[in-house]
């Protein structure tokens, strides 16, 4: 039995009761910290924290050799960890097809993840999310600046009114994390006035929510990672009020509709 | 005021007035002349003493050129003439013969409007003789003809005034061939074709010091006759005094080559790919000193006082100390540090040069051999195009740890200097690769190392550079991404030979603009509907995308085209460059996000596909081949065709010429490393020889597994082939 298991946004302590139970009941537990990983805890905080023993695995070690985690899930129950959940923007789906294939059972529990982090925090309602994109850095895309399909998602949800959910890029195996005011200065060249709504830290005891213009927000900082970025569409009256509450958003920019 | 100090003021003088420049290079086959003709041209322009010219070979500065008696680098010298009145600056540069030193050839074209042939008048035409003609006339050079060695028809030959003219008109009509098959336009209506009655012909002895042509026959009355007396009976210093070399040689110079303003308006198109409506067009047709500044290096040389000096042609503007100028190919501009240009065979600092001149300046640290140096940012130049890729490597290492960045620093200016040379450099080993045109260049270098910096290293044996190609058509392959997100379909074949060739003379690239790359590519032979979606040219691989209208294929190209390159590095036989492949991107399934179509997601997907889409293409091994000419009395024919046979080499032609035999065959380079010596004992040291590197043939196939496992296991490869490769 393989079980993909979300490890929740920010600690140990994050993770769903669900989970914590199928992660100390599993034979072997496995994970990968390349796409995201978890800022207030280390493995061996978790380690400690569950009373298991966890084996990472880099990129390769899922992607090209994922055998000896689909081997052991043959005969042992299996955890697959990952922060966030294992099937939002960290696809595993892969991993799990593969299981399948070799009639291997899998299931998921999930874990929060920064999408409902993003409605959440911000008031902004998740039905009036469009498309969401990836910030990547310069270097990770081979052309510069913003990729053009980056632009056009943008572009494309604000025409139709809707929001737009910007996941920075992150180089765990570099150590490199993606910031909202490098983001939202990268981003001020296409919509400079814009409003855009940063969430830092979600999930942790001190997130930060700031809305303001890009060209403003590019200015201020924001502290510690894991940062993402919201491009509001048209707002609701209720989402207004929200972003001048909980986001301190200057009031000239809320226009309801 | 002191002598050279007057000359100085007269070339800096004759500097700002185009119409009285000439730029020319001294070319041949080697040992026929140039040098000893350079010197001889110097001293008679009084620009070095006479008792240096000649016997020393003034102009071959370096201790090792001395001690081979060959010329190794280009040499830039300026001598002033007078012609009918006025005075001429005349930049010439003299070019090595050895066929290693080739680069230096094609470079110092670049920079020259005429090119002087030196043929030896005993030996005739030789291979390389047809080699440098060929790169005067692609680089748009107007040919002229030197006879040298005239003295040995009459004191070694004793030929009488028939014979001689007889071998002197065959030796017209053989250069007057390769100039008619190579620029027949040119040849035919512009005057190219070279002959003593238009005065484009001179002969005579560059080593006694004395030449004629029909001018300098009409004007001083010397005959055949004469000059066959005058050396029979000793009297050869009357001879030079009545006839000198220099003035017959740079009279003929100064008429019948033209000045810049003259060349430029023809060179420019030739070399330059830029829009020929711009003003910076305008400005290097009329040689405008007033206009932007457009340099071309083509020689960079270390000097002990100045440092790193840059040698080219200034084809606009004038350089001055404290430019900031561009150098293409990198980001941000130099600085100008000084200004030179050449005298008699010392670099001169000056106040400016002006555009048409041959200039040498210091600061432009970015500045390779071949680079473009602008004021404003521009189209570059045409790449000089070697016509022989690098096919043999020797390993470097330094004796001492404490030489190790040293030893890097000096690689890495070596492959600066000498873009001929291709330089690998391994920082975890520190066994770093020089690979060049053949043995003798290497061992150059590498002596060159040793002496001049002062690094004692180790080298290994040369080895031969491979290449792998495809001989046949894929079928499609599918190219998986790690995370299974993306798929790439591509098919690989050979690419037609005509397109290879059009690529490697550089006809055709992707510095073109594309209407223009594509008649090119159609006219080398591709389709037109191929020539269309070329999306990339990588050495001579050529990527075509025929996918059409996908979502994020624009924006993941890059990824794509940096899989393709290594994969075409690094061949699947041997790690050894693909060459000749057309490699087809026919579909692409992407991922949304960016993210999970990132480098380590696309590389190793198109990598790998195109690596299985060559070998489903049956690709092989290829080897370097070389053409090979050996001169030897006819008692030792049987043993020198013997050598080119038993090195896997086939035997093309045997002729007699004069009382020699000429053989001429061709054989793998791997074989023939260490020829020299056998050849020498073959033949009691009776035979000349020549090689000629002549690209690259599929090796045969009982050849292939061994060489590749060869190869594999020098670079510690896996000693197993992938099972898909079941053809050889
Ligand atoms: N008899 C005779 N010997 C000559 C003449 N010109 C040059 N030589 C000799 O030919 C040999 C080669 O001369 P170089 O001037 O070094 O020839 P090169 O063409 O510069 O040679 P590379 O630069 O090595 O290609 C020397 O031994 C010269 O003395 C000549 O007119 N007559
Ligand atoms: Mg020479």
């Amino acid at each position: 039995m393989l079980t993909f298991v979300g490890l929740g946004l920010y600690d140990e302590r994050s993770i769903t009761v669900e989970g914590r139970d199928a992660l100390r009941g599993a034979d072997r537990v496995f994970a990968e910290f390349y796409t995201s990983k978890l800022l207030g805890a280390t493995v061996a905080d978790l380690e400690a924290h569950h009373g298991v023993e966890i084996e990472v695995r880099d990129r390769a070690g899922v992607e090209q050799r994922p055998d000896p985690i689909l081997d052991a899930a043959e005969t042992e129950d299996v955890v697959f960890l990952t922060a966030g959940d294992t099937m939002i923007s960290t696809t595993h789906a892969d991993l799990r097809l593969r299981a399948i294939e070799r009639g291997v059972d899998a299931r998921v529990i999930h874990g929060v993840t920064a999408e409902s982090a993003a409605s959440g925090l911000t008031g902004l309602q998740n039905y009036r999310f469009g498309k969401a994109v990836t910030l990547p850095f310069p270097y990770a895309h081979g052309a510069d600046g913003v990729p053009k399909s980056v632009t056009e998602s943008v572009e494309a949800n604000r025409e139709r009114g809707l929001h737009t959910l910007v996941y920075l890029d992150i180089k765990a195996e570099r150590d490199e994390y993606m910031t909202a005011d490098a983001a939202a200065s990268t981003l001020a060249t296409d919509w400079n006035d814009a409003l855009g709504v940063v969430v830092a830290r979600a999930g942790s005891p001190d997130p930060v929510v700031a809305a303001d213009r890009l060209s403003a927000l590019a200015e201020r900082d924001f502290g510690d990672p894991l940062h993402l970025l919201v491009i509001p569409g048209d707002l609701h009256h209720i989402e207004a009020d929200a972003l001048r509450e909980l986001a301190g958003a200057p009031p000239e920019l809320l226009e309801p509709i | 005021m002191g002598r050279r100090k007057k000359i100085v003021q007269e070339c800096e003088r004759l500097m700002d007035k185009p119409e009285n420049i000439r730029n020319i290079a001294i070319a041949a086959h080697i040992d026929h002349g140039k040098t000893t003709l350079t010197d001889n041209l110097l001293a008679g322009a009084g620009m070095i003493s006479k008792d240096l010219a000649g016997k020393q070979l003034a102009m071959d500065t370096e201790e090792d050129e001395q001690e081979r008696g060959i010329t190794i680098d280009a040499a830039n010298v300026s001598m002033t003439h007078e012609w009918e009145g006025t005075n001429h600056l005349i930049n010439l540069i003299d070019t090595p013969g050895h066929v290693d030193f080739g680069g230096d050839v094609t470079r110092a074209m670049r920079a020259v409007d005429g090119a002087l042939v030196v043929v030896d008048a005993v030996e005739g035409t030789m291979p390389q003789t047809e080699t440098v003609v060929r790169q005067a006339l692609r680089e748009g050079v107007k040919p002229a003809l030197f006879i040298n060695k005239v003295d040995r028809l009459i004191n070694e030959l004793q030929e009488g005034p028939q014979e001689m003219q007889e071998r002197l008109q065959s030796v017209i009509a053989d250069v007057n061939e390769l100039i008619r098959g190579m620029a027949e336009e040119k040849y035919e209506n512009e005057g190219w074709k070279v002959s003593v009655q238009d005065g484009t012909v001179a002969f005579g002895s560059a080593l006694y010091n004395w030449a004629v042509s029909l001018p300098s026959m009409q004007e001083t009355g010397i005959d055949f006759g004469d000059i066959i007396e005058y050396n029979r009976n000793d009297n050869v210093e009357e001879l030079k005094e009545r006839s000198p070399l220099s003035d017959v040689v740079l009279d003929m110079v100064a008429e019948h080559f033209p000045n810049p303003l003259d060349a430029q308006p023809e060179r420019i198109p030739t070399i330059w790919r830029g829009d020929d409506q711009s003003d910076i067009a305008r400005q290097m047709r009329e040689v405008d000193p007033e206009g932007e500044v457009v340099f071309m290096v083509t020689d960079i040389s270390m000097d002990p006082h100045a440092g790193e000096i840059a040698t080219g042609r200034l084809f606009s503007g004038t350089l001055e100390r404290g430019q900031d100028l561009y150098v293409s190919g990198t980001a941000g501009t130099n600085r100008i540090q000084s200004v030179g240009i050449f005298m008699g065979g010392e670099r001169e600092e000056v106040e400016h040069v002006p555009a048409g001149n041959i200039a040498s300046v210091t600061g432009l640290r970015d500045a390779i051999a071949g680079s473009t140096v602008s004021s404003v940012e521009m189209t570059p130049f045409e790449s000089i195009e070697h016509i022989s890729e690098p096919v043999i490597t020797k390993s470097v290492e330094a004796k001492s740890m404490d030489d190790l960045p040293k030893l890097i620093e000096t690689l890495q200016q070596v492959s600066k200097e000498d873009p001929t040379i291709k330089v690998e450099i391994n920082e975890d080993t520190g066994e770093h690769l020089i690979s060049g045109q053949g043995e003798l260049h290497l061992e150059v270098i590498t002596q060159r190392i040793e002496r001049k910096r002062g690094i004692p290293v180790t080298t290994g044996e040369p080895i031969v550079v491979y290449r792998e190609s495809p001989t046949r058509a894929s079928d499609t392959v599918e190219g998986v991404s790690p995370n299974r997100h993306n798929k790439f379909y591509i098919t690989a074949e050979p690419l037609p030979q005509g397109v290879v060739d059009a690529i490697k003379l550089g006809d055709a690239s992707m510095d073109m603009p594309e209407l223009e790359r594509r008649e090119a590519l159609q006219e080398a032979g591709m389709d037109k509907e191929t020539s269309q979606n070329v999306e990339h040219i990588f050495g001579t691989n050529v990527l075509i995308d025929d996918t059409k209208g996908i979502q994020h294929l624009n924006e993941t190209m890059e990824l794509v085209i940096e899989g393709l390159e290594e994969a075409l590095d690094d061949g699947p036989l041997a790690r050894e460059p693909v060459q000749g492949a057309l490699i087809r991107l026919h579909d692409a399934k992407l991922h949304e996000d960016t993210i999970h179509r990132g480098p380590a997601q696309v590389i190793p997907a198109v990598r790998e596909a195109v690596h299985r889409s060559l070998i489903d293409a049956q690709v092989r091994l290829l080897e370097p081949i070389q053409n090979v000419r050996i001169d030897v009395p006819s008692e030792h024919m049987g043993a020198a065709s013997g050598e080119i046979q038993g090195r896997r080499g086939q035997v093309d032609d045997m002729y007699q010429e004069g009382d020699l035999m000429v053989v001429e065959g061709v054989a793998p380079v791997e074989e023939m490393i260490g020829f020299a010596s056998d050849i020498r004992s073959a033949t009691e040291g009776r035979a000349s020889w020549n090689t000629e590197n002549a690209g690259f043939r599929v090796m045969a196939d009982n050849l292939q597994r061994e060489k590749i496992m060869e190869i594999r296991e020098r670079k510690g490869m896996k000693l197993e082939l992938p099972a898909s490769i079941d053809y050889i």
